[in-house]
């Protein structure tokens, strides 16, 4: 018998996919309680997912189609609005590039898929591109060369039984909370947990071992680690494994030989003979889980190809405990990839928006309701930009038509969590305003072209995706709606089993840094900003915590160590003045930090201001993510 | 105190008839996950005496995670404005209480109506509310309540007390509404041994608590001296700051927890409505105060905050009895490792200087 009040869902804010249950009537949502049983969530939530009852009660929601008219929005039926946007798309050539879509990483599987049928099909275009694919997509290419397949190898679940953990940068406790706590649990029980970060981090103070390496130099640390245990592979000829048949496997070993421990010790700040003492560790340990974080702050591909590389050498990738995880940040960054939606070299939204002479005209955009808008004066110049979300954002000023969508919990609908888990949530609110769900209006918008799809349900939907993606065959509402979801099996993937070696470069990273500009700055995360800054918004208790830390610095901080404030001759919240090198400027207040080293310098990304002012001009530094650094100096 | 015997057939009746005119909320077990709930009953053989204790506190019903309790609109032209409140009286029973909950509930009593000030909302709420109490014939995984003087059976504050005996349910009367509802029965009155064998009962749920539990018995008391008179070193703070990953959890399971949040937002036709949501002093901007002072900003100042709340002498004076129950929901719940009897370890080890 179900219950009157508590209704099962899958908590919809981060990449991890957390079991929780709703308390609604039906009607409206008035509280979360954690699902006990959730294999990867086992009864904890972050301060996100506690909560999403004031996200789902926000009265900040599109309610209605709407048109723009005389430069103002208007309330619209559907009906016109779909009229208009299938004939006005119809003036568009999508082969000539002339329409993009800008898919969303929250998006459920069946609207993403249904997204794709509309672009390829109905617009004739390939022109898309995800909000955060880009540091995605290199972990995709990674692991798919080196597990045959785009996904991540093994499950979360793995961290509570792996001997050994690995969590190379992310601020992990606080980008995916329960991940971390169950990292942090493992630690308790004896895993060694070792965290590669250049400043500490909540997990790194919670970490068996912390290497606090130089900034840049991550991967050049994974790389000796891996030099290291070949090491003792060498010295023990018993544990000396087939690894050495794999492809790529005589390249990456020369590459590793080549790695001079004094000029590791000298970028990194790290000695080898530390690295060495570790790697004693890995090579005992049976299963090895990596995490890694991915998407807008993910690592660059070589470091990447670094963990993958190491993960292979491990020799322990078969163990069932064993995982290489990229871990994301959006609840369906994963499947969006999985759907297709994601723009590939050549056919990149994000592209064609930045490049002034892109032949771009219309812009079909689903959520992308983060804080900026990047190339905004582009999209407010193009024909026509059409607009889909469940909530009201910034977005909604550049187009000609909006759409509502239902939020998570109004609608039935899969998501893919970082480590494949397909998950479904049902549909467990009414829905009051009769909007209809993403792949429903897409169905709409096709038939107004004259494409029948004939789907009744979003069950209907995962039926066509599952033969057509692979990994998803065999899975279905029905079935997914029995325990905690699975993962999509890699062994659709022909390659699935051949694994390889990525090809490598030791670089010894020289910091950008010089007398004039002494500083490593890097962009750095803050408390309470998650990726959909527009979503943690329209809550209470998660805005309340986000202002707090505006309120303290009501411009932005600068992160520095105590011994650089000393020497600055500065104090916590005083305003300095920050020039790069290139020679982009902003006032900024200090913020002490005794977990930041030395030399180097931490800003939140997620005040306007900094961004566009400040960051913008290093395109390259800023798609790097979190191995970004740009040369500063600061001055009182 | 009377008592009576009552078969289970006898209690599925007390139901059903309940049902006629009040809100039954009861123990139930939600059939895909197995986790239980104090859920509203739709249909009496849904309620599960014997289910373990509810995931989530019974104060969800009388001090629920979220509410509307005002909506207002203002006319600028009469300069007046209209209110109406959002709260309203119901008529409900909460059937089977574990005892932490129903300590819970006195302690929630002790906050919202004991003292100077009477919370409205949370009266509404609590006013015609039976309480039927549940003795808990072995304790559930992370259950330390012999520990808080909150269990395995309640000994006040309850209408009507089960206890499951072999032959049916011992029902004691513990108030003038619970004596009300049993002069309007035929209920079979319990034999003497009857109430020897319900000791017995509780006896035996003693014994079965883990070691963990009744040898932190008298630790919890010295912890609570402890954290009285502040003698916990600062290391031991941030030991379990740095656990803490600040998610309220803790707080939104806890029986006890009261802080709450009033926010006002702005509906789509111009009316506006305040909402009551649960607070929780792990978040950084709960203790902020005007002028950008915090006098609560690192978080293991926080964490020393919640536990000096749940364990100290002053805040038991305001409570009459410890801020915490005992149910051992704060360590289920907790990403980091520092529920409460976690905690009361981590000072315990202080103390003895690591061992033990």
């Amino acid at each position: 018998m179900q219950l009157m009040n508590y209704k099962t869902c899958v908590c919809n804010l981060c990449g991890t996919g957390c079991g929780q249950f709703l308390k609604t009537d039906g009607r409206q949502v008035f509280g979360v309680a954690p699902l006990i049983a959730h294999p990867v969530s086992k009864g904890k939530l972050c301060i996100r997912g506690w909560h999403a009852n004031e996200l789902l009660n926000t009265n900040e929601r599109i309610t209605q189609p709407m048109i723009r008219e005389n430069g103002q929005l208007r309330p619209a039926s559907y009906e016109e609005a779909i009229a208009l946007v299938a004939s006005r798309m119809q003036q568009f050539d999508g082969a000539k590039g002339e329409i993009g879509i800008l898919a969303s990483a929250r998006s459920s599987n069946e609207d993403g898929y249904t997204l794709g049928r509309l672009a390829h099909e109905v617009f004739g275009t390939r022109l898309q591109g995800i909000g955060a694919e880009a540091g995605h997509r290199k972990s995709m290419a990674s692991l798919e060369h080196a597990f045959g397949y785009p996904g991540a190898h093994g499950s979360l679940t793995s961290i509570d039984h792996a001997d050994y953990i690995l969590v190379v940068g992310t601020d992990i406790t606080r980008q995916n909370p329960i991940i971390g706590g169950n990292i942090h649990a493992a630690q308790r029980r004896g895993a060694r947990v070792v965290t590669l970060s250049s400043s500490r981090t909540q997990i790194a103070k919670l970490s068996t071992k912390h290497f606090q390496q130089k900034p840049g130099t991550k991967g050049l640390l994974v790389n000796a680690l891996a030099k290291a245990l070949l090491g003792i592979r060498t010295a023990n000829r018993e544990r000396k494994a087939n690894i050495d048949q794999m492809p790529g496997y005589s390249d990456y070993v020369a590459s590793l030989r080549s790695i001079s421990s004094v000029a590791l010790e000298r970028a990194s700040g790290i000695r080898y003979e530390e690295i060495e003492e570790e790697a004693k560790y890995l090579e005992q340990a049976k299963s090895i889980v990596i995490l890694f974080s991915s998407g807008i702050s993910g690592l660059d591909r070589p470091t990447i190809d670094a963990i993958t590389n190491l993960a292979l050498l491990t020799d322990r990738m078969d163990h069932e405990h064993s995982a290489v995880i990229p871990v994301a940040g959006i609840s369906n960054l994963q499947g969006s990839f999985d759907m297709g939606v994601s723009g590939e070299p050549g056919n990149s939204v994000f592209k064609a928006l930045a490049s002034p002479d892109s032949a771009i005209r219309a812009l079909f955009v689903i959520d992308h309701d983060d804080g900026i808008i990047r190339d905004r004066e582009r999209i407010a110049s193009l024909d026509f930009v059409v607009y889909s979300c469940a909530y009201k954002s910034a977005f909604m000023d550049l187009a000609h038509v909006v759409f509502p969508l239902p939020a998570f919990n109004e609608t039935d609908g899969t998501y893919t969590a970082s480590d494949r888990r397909v998950q479904i949530t049902r549909k467990n609110v009414d829905n009051p305003h009769k909007v209809l769900p993403g792949w429903a209006l897409f169905q709409k918008i096709a038939a107004a072209a004259g494409h029948q799809w004939g789907y009744a349900n979003a069950a209907d939907v995962f039926i066509e995706l599952a033969n057509n993606t692979p990994g998803y065959a065999g899975l279905s509402h029905q079935q997914l709606s029995q325990g905690f979801g699975q993962h999509w099996n890699p062994q659709a993937f022909p390659n699935s089993r051949r694994r390889k070696f990525n090809a490598i470069n030791i670089e010894y990273w020289e910091s950008p840094t010089t007398p004039e500009f002494p500083f490593a700055l890097m962009i750095g995360k803050a408390q309470h900003y998650w990726h959909q800054n527009n979503l943690m918004r329209k809550t209470i208790v998660p805005r309340r915590e986000y202002d707090q830390t505006l309120w303290l610095y009501p411009h932005g901080y600068i992160e520095i160590s105590p011994d650089d404030a000393t020497r600055l001759k500065v104090k916590d919240k005083w305003l300095v003045n920050v020039r790069s090198s290139i020679g982009t400027h902003m006032k900024i207040a200090v913020k002490i930090s005794p977990d930041v080293q030395s030399g180097t310098a931490y800003i939140p990304y997620f005040i306007k201001n900094m961004i566009s002012d400040f960051l913008l001009p290093y395109e390259n530094a800023y798609a790097a993510g979190e191995e970004s650094v740009i040369p500063i100096q600061i001055q009182e | 105190m009377s008592m009576y015997i009552l078969s289970s057939d006898e209690i599925s009746q007390l139901v059903t008839e309940l049902q006629a005119s009040y809100a039954v909320y009861g123990p139930q077990v939600e059939p895909q996950t197995r986790q239980v709930f104090f859920d509203l009953i739709n249909d009496a053989t849904a309620l599960d005496l014997e289910a373990p204790i509810p995931s989530m506190p019974v104060k969800e019903i009388l001090f629920p995670q979220m509410e509307r309790i005002l909506k207002y609109k203002y006319d600028a032209e009469t300069q007046s404005v209209e209110m109406a409140r959002q709260y309203f009286e119901q008529p409900k029973v909460l059937f089977g209480l574990r005892p932490c909950d129903l300590a819970g509930i006195q302690a929630l009593d002790r906050f919202f109506l004991g003292q100077e000030f009477v919370d409205d909302v949370y009266l509404t709420h609590r006013r015609q509310c039976l309480l039927i109490s549940n003795t808990c014939l072995h304790p559930f995984p992370q259950c330390f309540c012999v520990c808080t003087h909150s269990g395995p059976d309640a000994d006040e504050g309850f209408d009507l007390d089960l206890t499951k005996l072999a032959d049916g349910y011992l029902v004691k009367v513990g108030s003038e509404k619970g004596r009300a509802l049993a002069d309007a029965h035929n209920w079979t009155p319990a034999k003497p041994q009857q109430l020897s064998e319900q000791k017995a009962v509780v006896d035996k749920c003693i014994d079965l608590f883990p070691d963990m539990a009744t040898d932190n018995k008298a630790w919890v008391s010295r912890v609570m001296n402890r954290i009285t008179t502040g003698f916990i070193k600062s290391e031991t703070w941030e030991y379990i700051g740095d656990q803490c990953l600040e998610c309220g959890a803790c707080s939104f399971v806890c029986p006890t927890c009261s802080c709450f949040n009033i926010e006002d937002a702005q509906t789509e036709c111009g009316e506006c409505e305040r909402l009551r949501t649960r607070d929780s002093c792990s978040f950084e901007g709960y203790a902020r105060m005007a002028g950008d002072h915090n006098p609560r900003q690192p978080v293991e100042d926080r964490r020393n905050k919640r536990f000096f709340c749940k364990l100290s002498y002053s805040q038991s004076k305001k409570y009459l009895r410890p801020g915490c129950v005992g149910c051992g929901r704060c360590q289920w719940v907790c990403p980091g490792d520092i529920g409460l009897p976690n905690v009361v370890q981590y000072i315990r080890r202080e103390i003895t200087g690591g061992e033990a």
